[in-house]
């Protein structure tokens, strides 16, 4: 990895989505702070992306390194920590059911994902299809049924639809500003994951290659007896 | 020399990304509104934001005849950061007054007029605002809050007949 990329483009990177990620644009403009468990979240990510080799932290820090080096590397991992917590902040609904059930179903996918030992481009994959899956029911589908709705029938099925769920499914209606910023945000969001330094190239082992070596070696040794 | 680069660059970028962060954190705790705000609050942190003299004087003068309006325009005018202390507490005075009735508030008006006054407090240095202007009966931020405050809140004191005959502040 270049020192370009590691000092100035990944902290940039990053930094923005950190900055986005909360970006609501409604009559004014609000900036969100992730909420809690958005940071929980974020410690989870983190340590999938280690465990598949998407990042290798001994290659953003390591006592092989200087201590300007090793300054950027913290920088490069703080930001992507900020980067992830905004990330969760952004494709998670605001409140009411959907925010809870957002939120148990990224802990239920994070956590499989982390116990099937996936390799890097699978974790990548899968996390594409995770955000990308939680902004189109987020920014498409809960924001057309809390948008007030025109014409007659079409509130009065808004008005029966609320009495049916209590209120507790539909937002705070946003402008489209906001959805289109999101959009940009999660794309950034997974450039600089894709930026971030892998495992396997000068660095330690990854997990799951290192597993996969050990398998190799187990059924070469079971073959020779 | 390509080590010397090497440094340089990161160097540069730890700068860099110290600064962001930096900004992202202050936009995060000053939530600007505008392009105008985050410029002028950019250079009030270093001391150097000043507001437009005579726009504040038009506004001043609109306040004194009573047109809260064109005043509260003169006043954005004259502010348009909304970093300046003063100006902030003659907007929140200017909502007060146009809000103020014998026998009832204009509670939209009074919330307006409590978040400028908010504001003035905070932008105050030691968040201690005082305007020596004789036309007006409270000079001070923590005087036109309560005020504000007061005719926001609902209790039986909103029933006394009494009431008919206080005087605006």
């Amino acid at each position: 990895m270049t020192a370009t990329r590691e000092a100035i483009a990944l902290p940039l990177v990053f930094l923005t989505v950190a900055l986005f990620g909360g970006l609501r644009i409604a009559d004014g403009v609000a900036l969100l702070p992730p909420p809690l468990f958005a940071l929980v979240l974020a410690v989870l990510l983190l340590g999938l992306l280690v465990r598949c080799g998407a990042l290798a932290p001994e290659r953003l820090m390591h006592t092989s390194r200087s201590m300007l080096a090793n300054l950027n590397g913290l920088v490069v991992m703080l930001a992507a920590f900020l980067a992830s917590a905004q990330a969760f902040n952004v494709a998670t609904p605001e409140s009411g059911a959907p925010r809870v059930l957002f939120n148990l179903v990224f802990l239920i996918l994070l956590a499989n994902t982390i116990a099937a030992s996936s390799d890097r481009i699978r974790v990548l994959r899968s996390l594409l299809v995770i955000f990308g899956s939680a902004f189109v029911v987020k920014f498409i589908v809960l924001s057309a049924l809390s948008r007030p709705a025109e014409g007659i029938a079409a509130r009065a099925l808004q008005v029966l639809f609320e009495g049916v769920t209590l209120g507790s499914v539909t937002q705070q209606a946003f402008g489209p500003a906001t959805g289109y910023v999101a959009f940009g945000t999660l794309m950034l969001y997974f450039f600089g994951l894709v930026l971030l330094p892998p495992a396997g190239r000068g660095g330690l082992t990854s997990t799951a290659s290192y597993t996969t070596s050990l398998d190799t070696n187990r059924e070469g040794n079971n073959l020779e007896e | 020399m390509a080590a010397m680069r090497d440094g340089l660059v990161r160097g540069i970028g730890l700068a860099l990304a110290a600064g962001y962060a930096a900004f992202i954190a202050w936009l995060y705790v000053q939530v600007p509104q505008s392009a105008a705000e985050i410029t002028g609050g950019l250079s009030a942190s270093i001391g150097s934001y000043r507001i437009d003299a005579q726009a504040f004087d038009d506004g001043v003068q609109f306040f004194r005849r009573d047109e809260f309006a064109a005043a509260r325009t003169a006043f954005e005018r004259a502010d348009p950061a909304r970093q300046d202390a003063r100006t902030q507490f003659y907007i929140a005075y200017s909502y007060y007054r146009q809000g103020w009735g014998r026998f009832y508030q204009d509670d939209q008006l009074f919330a307006q007029g409590l978040e400028a006054v908010n504001r003035a407090i905070a932008r105050a240095p030691g968040g201690r605002i005082r305007v020596d202007d004789p036309g007006l009966q409270m000079r001070s931020g923590e005087e036109l809050k309560a005020e504000l405050e007061g005719g926001l809140r609902r209790d039986p004191s909103d029933f006394n007949p009494a009431r008919v005959l206080r005087s605006r502040k």
